[in-house]
Order: C-alpha cells, then sequence, then structure tokens
C-alpha cells in the first residue's frame, strides 16, 4: 500500500504548522503510558523458551556422560561407579552417579549439553526462567548435583555477606535417595 | 514611614524572599526537567530518591558539594573562577526588578522607568561568564563553545531587544508595571504583537543554550562545551546561572506578552483594581497566577528541549540574521504604520484605539487558523498498488 500525505499549502508554512505538529507529537507522547520497568518490585516474566539457570534430574540421568562431552569448555564434571543391583531375579550392572557439577561461572548458556542428553525428558535442561544468579561470591556459582535438582529452594541473598553468614545450600535431609 | 525601613530594610525583606524562592525552583527545575525530559521519552526519569524521586532535588547539590574541585594545572586562574560567577549576578540582581505580583506586594523596587531596559543591559552580561570561563580553562572544546556562545548570544541579542520594540511601540513605556496595565486594560501582547511574540519566545531559548541552540555545551561535538572543566560547585553555579536565567526569561516574556500578574482583557477579569481591593489575598492570587504562567514558560523550555533537534552553527546563524532580525524589523515597520494609519479616535464618550483592535483581531485570526490547521485531521490519501501499477 501506498499512502501520500498531502504536499503542505503555503498557509501551512506561513504558519510553521510543521513545528506545531512536532510539538503536538511530543505533547502526546507525555501522557503515554511508560515502557520502564522498576526492576526490583517489577519484574519482566521471560519468554517461555528463555534459556535461564541449569535444572538436573538425578532420577532421570543414565551418567552417560554425552553432555559432559558435548559441552565445548568442559565445565560438567562428572563421577560414576558401577553397582551390581539384583533386578527380577537377574544380576544387573547399572552406572550410578556420584558426582555432577557444573561450574556455571564460565557457562555461556549455550545449551548443548540439553542438547545431547539422550534421556526423555531431558534430564539436564536450561529452559528455566531463572536468570538472577548474581553473587557475591564467584565461587557460590559452582553447583553440586543437590543444588542444581533443588535451586527453587535456594534462598534470595539480600544482605551483604559480612552482614550474615551465607546460609549453605545442601540440605542434608534433602539428599536424594530419601 | 521611615524612610530606612521604605528604601532599605523593606526591599531586602522582599528581595529575599524573590530570592529564596527563585533558588529553590532553580534546584526544583533540576529535577522537573529531568522527570518531564524522561515522560517526554516514554520513561520514568528519576523517581528512587524519595517519594516520586522529589529527594534528587537535596541530593544533586549534595553531590555537588560533595565532589571534588578540580582546577586544570595551566588554567588561568583569575578568569577560571570568575567564569562561573559572573553569570550569577545579573540573574540574581535582575529578580529586584521584575513585578511579581501587583504593585505593593511583591515587586521589590517599584516604578523603575527603565526598568525592561536595565533588565535587557543586565542579562545580556551573563555571556562574559560563559566566554571567561570557556577561554580561562586552557582546553580547545571549551574554547570553542565560548566563541559559539559569544557569536550566538550577540546574534540572538538583536532580535530580542528589536521583538520587544513593538510592544513598547503599543505601551509606549519601558516601566514593566505599566506594560502589565496595558495589557490588562487592551489585550494580552501575544495578540497584536504575535510576530514579536514568536521571535522572543525563539530569541529567549537562544539566549539561554537551550537545546535548539544549545551549541555551546553541543554534548556531540564538543564534550561539555565551555563546562567542560568545570566540576563541583562551580559546574553547579554554572547550572544555576543558566537556570536562573531561564526563570528571569519566562518571567519577562509573561510581563511582557502574557499579561504579567493580571487575568483578565479588556479590563475584565482580575485586574490590578481588583487585586488591590482584595488586599494581601489578592496579592498573593496575582503572585500565584504570575508563578503559574511562569511555570507553563519553564514547562514550554523543556517540551522545546524534547521536541527539537539541534541547529547546525550556520543554519543557527542564518535564522538569526537572514530570518529573525527582518522578521523583527518587519513587525516594528507594520506595527507602527497601522498605529499612525489608524489612531485612536473619540466615539462619543470612549476612546477607541483602531489600530491596536485591528492588530488584536489579526492575531487572533492567525492563532485560531493555526490551532484549526493543527487539529485538523490530516486524511493520508492512500493509493492502491493495482492503480500505481496501471499509472
Amino acid at each position: 500500500m501506498q499512502v501520500e500525505y498531502p504536499k503542505p499549502k503555503w498557509t501551512d508554512k506561513f504558519l510553521l504548522l510543521d513545528m506545531f505538529e512536532g510539538l503536538k507529537t511530543t505533547f502526546r507522547e507525555l501522557f503515554r503510558p511508560k515502557v520502564t520497568i522498576r526492576y526490583p518490585e517489577e519484574r519482566l516474566e521471560p519468554a517461555d523458551r528463555f534459556r535461564g539457570m541449569f535444572r538436573f534430574s538425578y532420577d532421570r540421568c543414565i551418567a552417560c556422560k554425552l553432555c559432559a562431552l558435548a559441552c565445548p569448555i568442559d565445565i560438567i564434571y562428572i563421577d560414576v561407579h558401577d553397582e551390581t543391583i539384583e533386578q527380577e531375579g537377574k544380576k544387573k550392572k547399572v552406572k550410578v552417579l556420584d558426582r555432577y557439577d557444573i561450574d556455571v561461572k564460565r557457562c555461556m548458556f549455550c545449551a548443548l549439553c540439553e542438547e545431547a542428553c539422550p534421556t526423555k525428558p531431558k534430564s539436564i535442561w536450561l529452559t528455566t526462567k531463572t536468570y538472577e544468579l548474581a553473587t557475591y561470591d564467584r565461587n557460590d556459582l559452582y553447583f553440586n548435583m543437590q543444588e542444581l535438582e533443588y535451586w527453587d529452594d535456594r534462598p534470595r541473598y539480600t544482605g551483604l555477606p559480612e552482614e550474615e553468614e551465607k546460609p549453605r545450600i545442601a540440605d542434608e535431609r534433602r539428599m536424594l535417595g530419601e | 514611614m521611615n524612610p530606612w525601613m521604605t528604601y532599605l530594610i523593606w526591599p531586602l525583606i522582599k528581595f529575599s524572599i524573590a530570592f529564596i524562592a527563585v533558588q529553590a525552583l532553580v534546584a526544583a527545575m533540576n529535577w522537573i526537567e529531568r522527570r518531564l525530559l524522561g515522560f517526554f521519552q516514554a520513561r520514568l526519569g528519576p523517581n528512587r530518591v524519595g517519594p516520586w524521586g522529589l529527594g534528587q532535588i537535596i541530593a544533586d547539590p549534595i553531590k555537588f558539594l560533595l565532589k571534588e574541585d578540580f582546577v586544570p594545572a595551566r588554567a588561568e586562574k583569575v578568569a577560571y573562577y570568575l567564569g562561573p560567577i559572573l553569570p550569577l549576578l545579573p540573574s540574581f540582581i535582575v529578580f529586584c526588578l521584575i513585578p511579581f505580583g501587583p504593585p505593593p506586594t511583591f515587586a521589590v523596587t517599584n516604578n523603575i522607568n527603565v526598568g525592561l531596559l536595565l533588565i535587557f543591559a543586565l542579562t545580556s552580561t551573563a555571556v562574559y561568564g560563559i566566554i571567561l570561563g570557556g577561554w580561562a580553562s586552557n582546553n580547545k572544546f571549551s574554547l570553542m563553545g565560548g566563541l559559539r556562545s559569544a557569536a550566538q548570544m550577540v546574534s540572538y541579542e538583536v532580535p530580542l531587544g528589536l521583538s520587544i520594540v513593538g510592544v513598547l511601540m503599543l505601551t509606549q513605556s519601558l516601566e514593566l508595571e505599566e506594560i502589565v496595565r496595558y495589557q490588562e486594560m487592551n489585550s494580552w501582547n501575544v495578540f497584536p504583537q504575535l510576530v514579536a511574540c514568536f521571535i522572543f519566545i525563539v530569541a529567549m531559548n537562544a539566549e539561554n543554550n537551550r537545546t535548539p541552540f544549545d551549541l555551546p555545551e553541543a554534548e556531540s561535538e564538543l564534550v561539555a562545551g565551555f563546562h567542560t572543566e568545570y566540576s563541583a560547585m562551580k559546574f553547579a553555579f554554572y547550572m544555576l546561572g543558566e537556570y536562573s536565567l531561564m526563570i528571569v526569561n519566562s518571567c519577562l516574556a509573561v510581563t511582557l506578552f502574557f499579561g504579567g500578574w493580571s487575568l483578565g482583557m479588556g479590563g475584565i477579569g482580575f485586574t490590578t483594581e481588583v487585586m488591590q481591593k482584595m488586599g494581601w489575598v489578592g496579592g498573593l492570587i496575582g503572585t500565584g497566577i504570575f508563578v503559574t504562567k511562569m511555570m507553563l514558560f519553564l514547562f514550554m523550555y523543556i517540551w522545546f528541549r524534547a521536541t527539537f533537534p539541534r541547529f547546525r552553527f550556520d543554519q543557527l546563524m542564518d535564522l538569526g540574521w537572514k530570518f529573525l532580525i527582518p522578521l523583527a524589523l518587519a513587525n516594528i515597520f507594520v506595527t507602527g504604520i497601522v498605529l499612525l494609519a489608524f489612531p485612536s479616535r473619540l466615539y462619543g464618550d470612549t476612546v477607541i484605539a483602531v489600530g491596536e483592535i485591528m492588530l488584536t483581531v489579526i492575531g487572533m485570526i492567525v492563532i485560531a487558523l493555526t490551532l484549526v490547521l493543527l487539529f485538523k485531521p490530516k486524511r493520508p490519501k492512500v493509493i492502491n498498488a493495482s492503480r500505481v501499477s496501471e499509472a
């Protein structure tokens, strides 16, 4: 569609209508709703496919280490040991996860680990909506598997680290398998 | 009354009130301007300190006081220190001369019969501070800013001075009170002197280095222009001077063109006589009306800043010398011709100033026409793609 505005007449030029048109536009803008989000009080809900913080599920994980292989900067640390368990009268060898740590401070949230994960549904995924990951100590960004699984329960840091003891995240009662 | 009271104590008290009020307004203007600019640009502006960000008014001066007062090593010390102070003095003195309310109330000094000339003489000295500061900082950007400021101020003094000549021809007085009284008895000078009012507003923006004309401190070209090397309280002094002069010019525009403290035309409405009968309440009402009009002008400054982009320097000079000055001269010429050709006549018992009424009517028609054309919905003509291809 082609739009053609009427050409300015000499009266428009004489009365400086362009100038007043500009003033009118800005004056209308004065009463428009503002776009600012006052962050700590108001938050935007991230989109559904937003790549936020990791989440890990111990129950779904088969300890295949594919995610650690896929990671381009090798920040996923996995330790596994074999266990033999009896299932339906047969002896079966199972891999048991000892350690699943992610050094999130170096992570670039590329989600290749999520792509590599063979389980369905994925046992590691990034499409959570948590994006407030700032900490006062960089070592706080090193997460073990309990922390990765229960990041919802992680307390928010409100005060400076000197002011209050940083609450430890690992809650023994919530350890997996109990 | 004791002459000491009449000529010293009482004016001093009045001046202190006006001075403190104006300085408080200057401090508040900083917040008002940032907040309004934010609103114009779809953001909120400073809103974190105190309710609605009002704490910003106190926080900014405290910041200025506590910052390091830096002096460049090779600056010309005397001129460098004089720079921020010089623009302050005229703007402080001028507040003695402005009639804030009907005669006995708030004007600090009554009946200065060359008040307008004195104000223009004082305000035009404000440019020295900027030039001195720009030169003394020993910085090429500052120098450029100072030079630009000098050229701009000189250019725009002329249309500013010429634009008030039309007003003087109508009112036949340089006394600000007389000008206001003329306006409340006849009509506000915007209408008969519409062109002069336009020139005055444009030149007043240019005089204060406000945004369409803020070349002396063009931040995209000259870092910060003439105040590049100024920090802390010296910078705050420049700001204080600039905003004080903004208020002065707003007061002048209100007094010259928008009826000063009165709210009424042709002797009807809130005129001086009505207010004087009401006693001190009338004085307060008059002052309130004056301050409201002045605030509208300050809003206009911010509005212009949010609307118009900065001129190039040659465009600025073209506008001043090739457009505004001829326009102002033409305005004087036309006003003079009309006043001479249609002198006041006596109809029965009443004197009717035919020429002034004619000018007023023409001004009102032009304003009405502008508003009608401005708010007339413009329908874009839509050409269908098929029709375009046929053509």
